[in-house]
């Protein structure tokens, strides 16, 4: 065990030196609160050190191996530049979205099709704010609660990412496309911030959607802080396609007043190691939050997601549903944490995890975890594992379905609850598409989509 | 069309099976009758494919090949079709498509063209006003939410949209109101021809007033113990089961 510490240390010092080396050239550090900023939040990863299994939060979820693509270095090695048609195959057919894509952890405005927002709308890259505006992120950035190792990371070498600001009382019609692309041969370690503000009674749908192109094995670190204020109603995807070598780790931070709606949706389907830590705030009487997941891996992919839901104030619902077919020799994690805070009456939440294992080698951790302070509160939670139901998969063969086949539409079926909830069809059909891909013999299973 | 053997099979190392010989002809309506645990939804199980059942001795021949020897879906596609007693609930997966798939995947099997998403609808608005089952439960997930009743018509719809060679009914009967039973016999009236077999399963004579079988055997014990005419179901309606293991007893 001594062993594992004095490796973390020793990772730790070495991530502190290249922090020195690079800070002073990171966006922002011309003004002193960003500096400040960054120095604090990397004097905090020296504290807690990168986590090891020895950590609570990281008991099934090892990373050590992966730490080092954080000390490379992280300047281009001649990576091919992404070109529009290279952006096809992330596309949500059918639908037109204000779309930002972010190249390596830095946005590309000549990939970005920002022409036609409403005015008023802010969609812009955090380095150029960082840079020429700072003071219009100065008060979201220190009041961050994103806390963990990667987190203040995150918060230290931040390079770029999006700030959205969505301004009181609007709707914004199209969905806004946030594509994180990470590329062969770029840096190894990409840190995304990301601020969504919306105003009171605002409504958006905003889609973090992250994939690669080539054989890249990036190391990506990404934080996500929304505001959401009095009656705003957000629907925010998270859609993890990385590649197979990658690593895709971060976290999600929902701040909600009172009256607002907030719907969360992770799907993570790529990377080697991907982890989302996903806190909700409930600080509004009135509040509606939902948390749905859905996590396709097989080989020996590795998928965490924990999640935290704080009811702070009286009267709010959450729901959370998350599902996950781990095939091979996979390992899943979910942990689900509800916390009803004194005086947090007439609390209404439910929670969900259903598994499906496909292999004897397959493995998921799941652990629901429930902290009530208050009396008057209705909460439910539970978790399953399973296999393939026998009897659905001899009525089906009994109809003439070959068994592959039936396999196939039984694990689509299990998995498709989750996507049914995604309110965009294009996105809905577009994770469609892809679930079919990553099931075994999936092609020709379209005609399920009818 | 279907020969069974001296059929032996066991559950689990017990004997449910005893040495069954059963023979069926092409145009002909078998009816098994017997008491509760007697063995008749294993014989159904078998021929339809069903894990499980460790078949120790015997045959079974269809249209003159081997059928143990095939997987389930192979039997669908060579035209054996089983109505279950207790139809399955499979959340997410669309009616339709369950019947698309099952009837194109015969097609692909006898070397013919799939149908065409037209062409397939057509057929199957057609088979839904045969049993009287609402173009809704169409679009929905396979037999999730239906009453009993909805799922034994739903049973007797695919069996209509395949056109099995031979259809066994697993206790479709048992649950019905006496609408539901007039529909679902109906459905299986419309189904008989010279080229196809129907095997009723079933513990009630009721059935037997609206699809008259040629053929009646009483199956206990893992036996058939006796086999008849029509009269022979209404012997067994009037006087129970008693006499026939008495009279296989003596």
């Amino acid at each position: 065990m001594n062993e594992v510490v004095n490796a973390s240390a020793e990772l730790t010092s070495q991530l502190s030196d290249r922090f020195a080396a690079i800070h002073p050239s990171l966006p922002g550090g011309h003004e002193a609160w960003v500096r400040v900023l960054r120095k604090n939040a990397m004097a905090k990863v020296e504290r807690l050190g990168m986590p090891t299994t020895r950590h609570e939060a990281w008991k099934y979820t090892d990373v050590r191996k992966y730490l080092d693509r954080l000390i490379a270095d992280a300047t281009d090695t001649g990576a091919a530049p992404v070109s529009t048609d290279d952006l096809a195959a992330f596309a949500f057919d059918g639908v037109d979205c204000h779309r930002i894509v972010v190249v390596n952890g830095e946005v590309s405005p000549s990939l970005s099709t920002l022409e036609t927002i409403p005015a008023g709308l802010r969609i812009e890259s955090v380095a150029r704010l960082l840079i020429e505006e700072p003071d219009l992120l100065e008060p979201y950035l220190h009041d961050l609660h994103l806390s963990g190792a990667f987190a203040e990371l995150n918060n230290a070498m931040m390079s770029d990412g999006v700030y959205l600001n969505i301004p009181d009382g609007m709707v914004v019609k199209k969905p806004i496309h946030l594509l994180f692309l990470t590329t062969e041969g770029g840096s190894s370690a990409s840190y995304i911030r990301n601020l969504i503000v919306a105003g009171e009674y605002s409504q958006a749908t905003v889609i973090e959607h992250f994939g690669s192109i080539g054989d890249s094995s990036a190391f990506i670190n990404t934080a996500t802080d929304i505001d959401l204020h009095a009656g705003g109603q957000l629907e925010h995807y998270k859609l993890q396609q990385s590649g197979l070598k990658e690593v895709n780790i971060g976290s999600i931070r929902a701040h909600q007043h009172r009256d607002s709606y907030y719907h969360s949706h992770s799907v993570a389907f790529g990377a080697a190691l991907s982890r989302r830590d996903i806190h909700v705030e409930m600080n509004g009487e009135g509040g509606e939050c939902s948390l749905n997941g859905l996590y396709l891996v097989g080989g020996r992919q590795h998928v965490d997601h924990h999640t935290r839901i704080d009811h702070v104030r009286p009267n709010c619902r959450s729901r959370e549903s998350y599902k996950g077919v781990i095939g091979g020799r996979a390992r899943a994690v979910f942990n689900g944490k509800v916390v009803v805070h004194t005086g947090a009456d007439q609390t209404d939440s439910a929670q969900s995890n259903a598994n499906l294992l496909l292999s004897d080698k397959a493995e998921i951790d799941t652990k629901p975890d429930l902290e009530i302070h208050a009396d008057d509160v209705k909460c439910a939670h539970g978790a399953t594992v399973g296999q393939l139901d026998m009897n659905q998969l001899f009525y089906l063969r009994s109809r003439g379905l070959s068994e592959v086949e039936a396999r196939n539409v039984l694990m689509f079926a299990f998995a498709d609850e989750v996507l049914a909830a995604i309110k965009v069809p294009e996105v809905r059909k577009y994770l469609e598409r892809l679930a079919f891909e990553k099931l075994p013999h999936g092609a020709g299973l379209e005609g399920l989509l009818g | 069309m279907l020969e069974i053997r001296d059929l032996h099979v066991s559950v689990a190392g017990k004997e449910i099976l005893k040495g069954i010989n059963l023979d069926v002809k092409a145009g002909e309506v078998h009816a098994i009758m017997g008491p509760n645990g007697s063995g008749k939804s294993t014989l159904s199980n078998i021929i339809a494919g069903r894990d499980g059942y460790e078949i120790t001795q015997g045959s079974v021949t269809y249209k003159g090949a081997d059928l143990l020897e095939m997987s389930p879906e192979e039997r669908a596609w060579e035209g054996v079709f089983l109505a279950f007693q207790y139809p399955v609930e499979i959340p997410g997966v669309n009616n339709t498509y369950l019947l698309k798939a099952g009837v194109n995947a015969k097609r692909k099997h006898l070397g013919q063209g799939e149908l065409d998403a037209m062409e397939f609808m057509q057929l199957v608005k057609d088979k839904a006003k045969l049993v009287e089952l609402d173009q809704s439960f169409l679009s929905r997930s396979v037999n999730e939410g239906f009453s009993g009743g909805e799922k034994k018509r739903n049973e007797i719809f695919q069996m209509a949209v395949l056109e099995p060679s031979l259809a066994l009914l697993d206790e479709t009967d048992s649950g019905l109101d006496i609408d539901a039973l007039r529909i679902v016999a109906g459905g299986v009236n419309k189904l008989r021809s010279p080229e196809r077999a129907v095997v009723l399963v079933t513990h009630y004579q009721r059935l037997l007033d609206y699809i008259e079988p040629d053929v009646v055997h009483v199956l206990a014990g893992g036996r058939i113990l006796k086999s008849g005419d029509k009269a022979l179901a209404l012997e067994l309606e009037e006087r129970g089961y008693d006499w026939v293991l008495e009279e296989a007893a003596a």
